[in-house]
């Protein structure tokens, strides 16, 4: 898609869902949903509330947990691909753990990691890291081996037949599985930013929520938004460059 | 010089063994090209796969100028039945493939030698294109064009043309013979088609069913020449073969 269909998308998007929730407000009328216009008018205060940090911690703690996901995942993900007895070790633990849900075990990883961020991180990682390597497992094992012989005839290394077959196939499923990974690991903020922080985009909603801010707590909900839909952009970018022969 | 004996290949498939090819012998002079042909199934992917070192596991000897084929010494460009083009590469990183594969140093000479082999071909245009974007005769004389470029001690294609429609096959197949006899690599080609094989091989190899044996090969005296269907030996060497298929591919 070209960029300028994309910030059309953008604005009718953008459009349409602040109509719905004008309408929404009107119709409501209630303190704790106010309508669009008063919560922007009230966006040059957050500068004071430091909201920009709180972006700034969320997506360390995203980047790091899809970050680590994603290379752990890749790493399982191919050796159970490329291996038959690894697989055969690995699959039953894979599909066994891959349906409890991972947001059961918060308890025991704060008790067993604490309140910082170690913990955080690695909520996200349990969640997200079955689904990588679920993703990369059955990209590669969907290769042809036809795909293979033109590159094999030429004698290439096991490196080669990686760098110039394996890997090219796999990367748009990587780059749809992480469009998931970084939904997933933004929703995972607001139980994971809950505790034992004062920082973060989740602590912020959380925190005007219980000081009944409710200005704020739109404000928030609307920069976590906005910074989902920034990282979706770069996501955009990175796959028309990578995947272009795709399109 | 290719020279093949007593070559066998079985494929392992869940506890069975399929006997796919063989014995076959053969040997190839240098600057040969050598047509193969014979009923479905009989085993031409599988030895066009053991010359292209795709199979490794097979029994019998198989040697390319005095050393044993091997796709890291030896450099074969090899043309499946489906081009074999990368789809996440434009044409012309297509065609360096086989170079970047081979750490060559791309310097001037080869970078002449490619433009002038693309020119031949007439895909120069389409160099920014990808293969999802080409038609299946571009895409194959890209295929051709990949494989001449590496100068190919061995050239093997499978049903190289068999993809088209009868008017780009028969376009495809000038330009590839006009390829073939500037550079001359030694080259095997499967086909299903008695006509390709009388015009563009210099020997025809035979084969049975499976699992495939030689049945015959001949000296094609017609390889080359112009104006192929008027010719009478044409109709005399095609309606033979033709004979050997309907008899059912035996001895
Ligand atoms: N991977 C495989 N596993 C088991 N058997 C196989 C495999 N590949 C091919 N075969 C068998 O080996 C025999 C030869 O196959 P091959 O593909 O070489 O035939 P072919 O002569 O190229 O046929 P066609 O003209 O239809 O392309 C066939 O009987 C086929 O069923
Ligand atoms: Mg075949």
């Amino acid at each position: 898609m070209k960029a300028k269909d994309k910030i059309k998308l953008f604005l009718q998007g953008f459009l349409m869902i602040n109509v719905i929730w004008y309408l929404l407000a009107v119709i409501v009328d209630m303190r704790v949903l106010p309508t669009p216009l008063d919560v922007y008018m009230n966006l040059n205060n957050l500068y004071d509330s430091r909201l920009h940090i709180h972006i700034l911690v969320s997506l360390y703690r995203v980047i790091l947990g899809v970050g680590i996901s994603l290379v752990l995942g890749m790493l399982l993900g191919l050796l159970m691909a490329y291996s038959e007895s690894w697989n055969k070790l690995l699959n039953p633990l894979v599909y066994f753990t891959y349906p409890i849900p991972k947001t059961a075990l918060l308890p025991v990883v704060m008790l067993l990691l604490g309140l910082g961020d170690s913990s955080k991180v690695t909520i996200i990682v349990l969640i997200l890291v079955f689904q990588v390597i679920i993703a990369v497992r059955d990209a590669v094992l969907h290769i042809s081996q036809e795909t293979y012989n033109p590159i094999k005839s030429l004698g290439a290394s096991k490196l080669q037949i990686f760098r110039y077959i394996t890997l090219p196939s796999i990367l748009p499923a990587m780059l749809t599985n992480l469009r998931l990974s970084i939904g997933t690991a933004l929703s995972i903020l607001f139980f994971a930013e809950g505790y034992g922080t004062q920082l973060g985009i989740g602590y912020y909603i959380l925190d005007a929520w219980g000081r009944i801010d409710y200005l704020g707590m739109y404000a928030g909900i609307v920069a976590i938004s906005l910074f989902g839909f920034v990282l979706f952009v770069l996501i955009d970018i990175l796959e028309e460059t990578t995947c272009g022969w795709k399109a | 010089m290719l020279n093949i004996e007593n070559l066998s290949v079985n494929y392992k498939s869940n506890r069975n063994m399929v006997h796919a090819l063989g014995p076959v012998a053969m040997k190839i002079e240098t600057g040969d090209i050598i047509a193969v042909i014979g009923p479905s199934g009989c085993g031409k992917s599988t030895l066009l796969h053991v010359l292209s070192g795709i199979i490794k596991d097979y029994d019998g000897i198989v040697t390319l100028n005095g050393t044993t084929l091997n796709p890291k010494v030896h450099d074969i460009g090899f043309i499946p039945q489906n081009f074999g083009l990368l789809p996440w590469k434009n044409v012309e990183k297509n065609c360096l493939l086989s170079l970047k594969i081979k750490k060559r140093i791309i310097d001037s000479k080869l970078i002449e030698r490619m433009e002038y082999i693309m020119d031949k071909l007439n895909i120069q245009d389409l160099k920014d294109r990808y293969p999802k974007e080409l038609s299946g005769g571009q895409k194959q004389r890209v295929a051709i064009a990949r494989a001449f470029i590496m100068n190919p001690d061995l050239l093997l294609m499978d049903e190289p043309f068999s993809a088209l429609d009868a008017l780009t096959r028969e376009e495809a197949q000038e330009l590839f013979i006009d390829v073939w006899n500037q550079y001359k690599p030694t080259t095997v080609f499967v086909t299903h088609s008695i006509e390709e094989a009388i015009y563009m091989g210099k020997k025809i190899v035979i084969m049975s069913h499976c699992p495939g044996a030689i049945i015959e090969t001949i000296d094609n005296p017609l390889f080359n020449t112009e104006d192929l269907r008027q010719n009478e030996e044409y109709l005399k060497l095609s309606s033979y073969i033709r004979s050997i298929s309907k008899r059912g591919w035996k001895v």
